[in-house]
């Protein structure tokens, strides 16, 4: 979709939704999230941060890691059609808070079982991609890093599609969409740098929901472009130089590389046991210098009436390269040595606890302390030392997620 | 919990003495408008609905905070308003559904549901008429 009309769509509902707010005739809904939260590490050699984020914690206490605020305002325009658009506070790619349009769409009921949406609005590409900035929604204090650091696509400007349907006690939801994401990217390296991309992409997803189980499937592939990823952009143009020219290009994302994103997730609410667990797989389509990853989380937790505490392990390991690193480039030891270091894979594990307390209307407390181990490149870790963090970093977190 | 218990019984013993009637306990049932074509319901189906899981039908909740609103998740789903409210608050701030209308009495709700022919409520049995037709009784 084209960024005027999607301003101009967001703007026209926006517009009508003022006039409403005035004249209060109850098509107007306005509602946010958020989350008020500290954290802080015991070590001062790396930080750790959510995905994308340029700046994370060390050993003093920070807000910036979870704390976020969103707002949302739908105008139902009549029974078929309604607007949406939600802005989100938060801290990101940039040092500082900033604040981003992470959905804005029209919204077209087609029948009661089947709608469209057209606009921006997230790409769900794992279980919980599409709220996972939503902590009262969500029983974590953040998603594991190891699969959702897998996908660096948010939002995307296209349309999408939701098909609902019901066989007996089971419910069945298809979506599928198509559109382009375009972001930043936070690239941690050499003191942090911020690349602009590009992905036209499209996927689907399958869940099915039988009482307390409910079951996902999804799949998303994109055609990632950055023309401004400075450290691959330089290391393309001295491969170049080195008469290694197909080797640059291959790690290159100037020409725009297909990947893909599949995972399968379920959770269970069953009495008081909630369980939650999901596997994914970032895999590249041609020859990209983004290692290919597999990932996988389990959480547990039991609900002591509104007091709910439980343990997650999470773990990331890399799945290999398209890239054929040429038999010359062994002639050059220390582009070599880069080369394959950027074709291995960040790996680590984590284990957490928290509890969830649900001890006001639409507020939550939450504790959590993550124990991070970091095996290969620093694992998630960013700002690490050049030999790598070796250490185990813990992480405590503590805050209130809240919904109005 | 115990002096409840004791002040439950000892109003109920006075009602029993006084009218020699049973007094009816606060029974919740689910209605739907005298246009709607269906007769009956059972709960897995109605919360459905009211959990946001399908469009058939528009659920109409009662205030947020409510003795009968709280008793009646708890009675349906087995899940406290809390949970209830996270659940919402996926599909909300997803963009997948908006949150069911709220009304503030018994009547409201009763008027709301009457009106719509495809919507969905949940009252105390004592305010029910022949506006609205009972399709799950809640013990």
């Amino acid at each position: 979709m084209n960024k005027q009309l999607l301003v101009a769509a967001i703007l026209a509902a926006l517009g009508v939704q003022a006039q409403a707010g005035t004249l209060g005739d109850g098509n107007l809904t306005i509602s946010g999230f958020g989350t008020l939260a500290a954290a802080r590490s015991d070590t001062d050699t790396a930080q750790f941060a959510r995905y994308n984020q340029a700046v994370g914690v060390k050993d003093g206490v920070r807000i910036g890691l979870d704390s976020n605020l969103g707002l949302q305002a739908t105008y139902q325009v009549n029974d078929w059609l309604s607007g949406t658009a939600q802005v989100l506070t938060r801290k990101n790619t940039s040092t500082s808070f900033t604040t981003d349009l992470t959905w804005g769409f029209l919204k077209a009921k087609i029948n009661d079982e089947i709608n469209v949406r057209v606009g921006r609005v997230v790409m769900p590409a794992f279980l919980i991609s599409d709220y996972q900035n939503v902590g009262y929604a969500n029983t974590m204090m953040r998603p594991p890093i190891e699969l959702y650091g897998q996908a660096p696509l948010e939002a995307m400007d296209g349309a999408d599609v939701n098909y609902q349907h019901a066989f007996g006690d089971t419910n069945l939801t298809v979506q599928a969409f198509v559109g382009t994401s375009r972001g930043k990217l936070f690239v941690a390296s050499a003191g942090g740098s911020v690349a602009k991309y590009r992905a036209p992409l499209g996927g689907a997803s399958v869940t099915l929901e039988h009482g307390p189980v409910t079951f996902r499937l999804g799949h998303a592939s994109a055609d990632m472009h950055s023309s401004d990823l400075t450290p691959i952009n330089t290391l393309t143009a001295t491969l170049k130089g080195a008469g290694l020219a197909q080797l640059g290009e291959d790690l290159s994302l100037v020409p725009g590389k297909r990947m893909t994103f599949t995972s399968v997730g379920a959770t269970v609410d069953y009495n008081n046991v909630l369980v939650q667990a999901e596997y994914a797989q970032r895999r590249a389509k041609e020859a990209v210098y983004i290692p290919q990853t597999n990932a996988w989380y389990v959480m547990a937790g039991y609900r002591f009436g509104k007091v709910l505490p439980y343990y997650a392990h999470a773990a990331s390991e890399g799945a290999g390269t398209k890239v054929k690193v040429p038999a010359a480039l062994t002639r050059i030891p220390p582009l070599n040595a880069a080369v394959t270091n950027l074709l291995t894979a960040a790996e680590q594990s984590s284990d957490l606890v928290g509890v969830r307390w649900d001890f006001a209307k639409s507020i939550a407390l939450k504790v959590q302390v993550d124990r991070i181990k970091p095996k290969v490149k620093s694992g998630a870790l960013i700002f690490a030392p050049a030999a790598g963090q070796k250490d185990s970093v813990t992480v405590v977190a503590a805050g209130v997620d809240f919904v109005f | 919990m115990h002096m409840q218990i004791k002040h439950v019984m000892a109003v109920l013993a006075a009602a029993a003495m006084a009218a020699a009637t049973l007094p009816a306990y606060a029974e919740t049932v689910v209605i739907v408008s005298q246009k709607n074509p269906a007769t009956r319901m059972f709960a897995e189906q109605a919360s459905q609905f009211f959990l946001g899981k399908s469009n058939m039908f528009t659920p109409i909740d009662q205030a947020e905070g409510s003795a009968i609103r709280n008793e009646f998740y708890q009675k349906l789903a087995d899940k406290d308003a809390a949970q209830v409210k996270a659940l919402w608050s996926k599909l909300v701030f997803t963009g997948k559904a908006t949150p069911p209308k709220e009304y503030k009495s018994n009547a409201e709700v009763r008027k709301a549901v009457a009106d719509d022919p495809k919507a969905i409520g949940y009252i105390d049995k004592s305010a029910v008429d022949d506006t609205v037709k009972v399709i799950l009784t809640l013990q």
